[in-house]
């Protein structure tokens, strides 16, 4: 891919994904590791392998693939390169004051507590499913058939129900 | 609770902060981490092997220089045992660097999972490649030490250091033998706890994918 051509391909794919990108973070990342090491992560491998990006799935699907690889890898403690002294200066994260209120900003905390409670494979499960991804697109990022995503997605999404309806109610 | 309403209290989490990226300047970054990643790993390989080609030169020099018999075939052994190293790392490092994120998580895992247990198998068995071979040329090379002028054989720097009385031979045996012992400790300690618990932690994972 020609390097002009493979920067306006990059630019257009981190600036459609990089919210989902760093919701996915949020969730995974677990002290010392905060969201940000692990999005610039995400961001690293996307530039690293997008040369070989076969299109066999869409290129946000496999955008996804790619984060939530790095975040369970993060989980398991097997990249122990996410160094804050190694944080990319191109990339900023600025809190917005006010942006959501009070409550949301509690809905929002009750969310993370239950998906906290949930383990590592159905977390990321939980996550795609909220992004609003089909079972297909789940199946294609899990390597699990449709079938057994529907079985397992009842499950979790009953288990996430159950700990935030009473939280929010 | 309705599902859209906890999908938009997920939209919302990622409006708490402003993501801005300066990506020309982020692709000069990201290319600059790639060099350095490169680079670090060159000058780990240079001095992984460099070690080893100091051992071969050393031995090699031994080989051509001392006169005992039994030292000489020590000193061969040695070589090749170098060489073997040299190989052993570089197909464990070529194995241990194919790492796809872009594969399926289930993929991902067992990738991982087999990339550790080679792991595991290299380290469980250092004693036997790392620790035992290269004790018992070095124990040939000590005891292969005669006494220099029953050869008619003087070299000043060589005789200085090499243990040629029998107190300096058991002391250095002594020596090699605890180095070796701490080795193969080392290599122990760090299956047990790092490689056994993450061969564990990805076990557990796939598990997890595969229970419905």
């Amino acid at each position: 891919m020609y390097r002009q051509k493979k920067d306006k391909y990059f630019k257009e794919i981190l600036e459609r994904n990089k919210h989902k990108i760093y919701r996915i973070c949020n969730i995974y990342a677990v002290p010392p590791i905060e969201a940000q090491d692990l999005f610039q992560e995400v961001v690293f491998q996307v530039w690293k392998s997008l040369n070989s990006f076969k299109s066999k799935s869409s290129i946000d699907t496999w955008v996804y693939k790619i984060a939530i690889n790095v975040c369970l890898r993060s989980k398991m403690k097997l990249d122990k390169n996410y160094c804050k002294t190694d944080r990319l200066e191109s990339i900023h994260f600025t809190p917005i004051e006010n942006e959501i209120d009070a409550y949301g900003q509690e809905k929002i905390k009750y969310l993370k507590e239950c998906i906290s409670t949930l383990n590592e494979t159905d977390t990321s499960l939980i996550v795609l499913y909220l992004d609003d991804l089909s079972y297909k697109e789940i199946a294609i990022i899990t390597g699990l058939s449709e079938n057994h995503i529907a079985v397992k997605m009842k499950r979790v999404r009953k288990k996430l129900f159950e700990c935030i309806t009473p939280k929010i109610n | 609770m309705f599902e859209q309403e906890l999908k938009d209290i997920w939209n919302n989490s990622s409006k708490a902060g402003q993501i801005s990226i300066e990506t020309n300047q982020l692709t000069e970054e990201l290319n600059t981490k790639i060099n350095s990643i490169q680079k670090r790993i060159r000058s780990r390989d240079i001095r992984e092997i460099s070690a080893s080609v100091i051992g071969i030169l050393l031995f090699g020099y031994l080989l051509f220089e001392i006169p005992f018999p039994i030292t000489k075939v020590a000193c061969g052994l040695a070589i090749v045992w170098f060489v073997f190293v040299i190989l052993k790392f570089r197909k464990s490092k070529l194995q241990n660097t194919k790492t796809d994120f872009s594969l399926s998580v289930t993929e991902q895992l067992n990738s991982q999972k087999e990339i550790m247990l080679q792991q595991s198998i290299l380290l469980d068995s250092a004693l036997y490649w790392y620790a035992i071979p290269p004790f018992i040329m070095n124990f040939i090379f000590i005891l292969g030490l005669e006494n220099p002028i029953n050869f008619n054989w003087t070299n000043s720097v060589a005789e200085s250091l090499l243990p040629l009385s029998p107190n300096l031979k058991i002391i250095t045996l002594t020596g090699l033998a605890l180095f070796y012992a701490f080795t193969f400790w080392v290599n122990k300690r760090a299956l047990k706890k790092d490689i056994k618990p993450t061969i564990e932690s990805i076990e557990n994972m796939l598990q997890q994918i595969k229970k419905q």
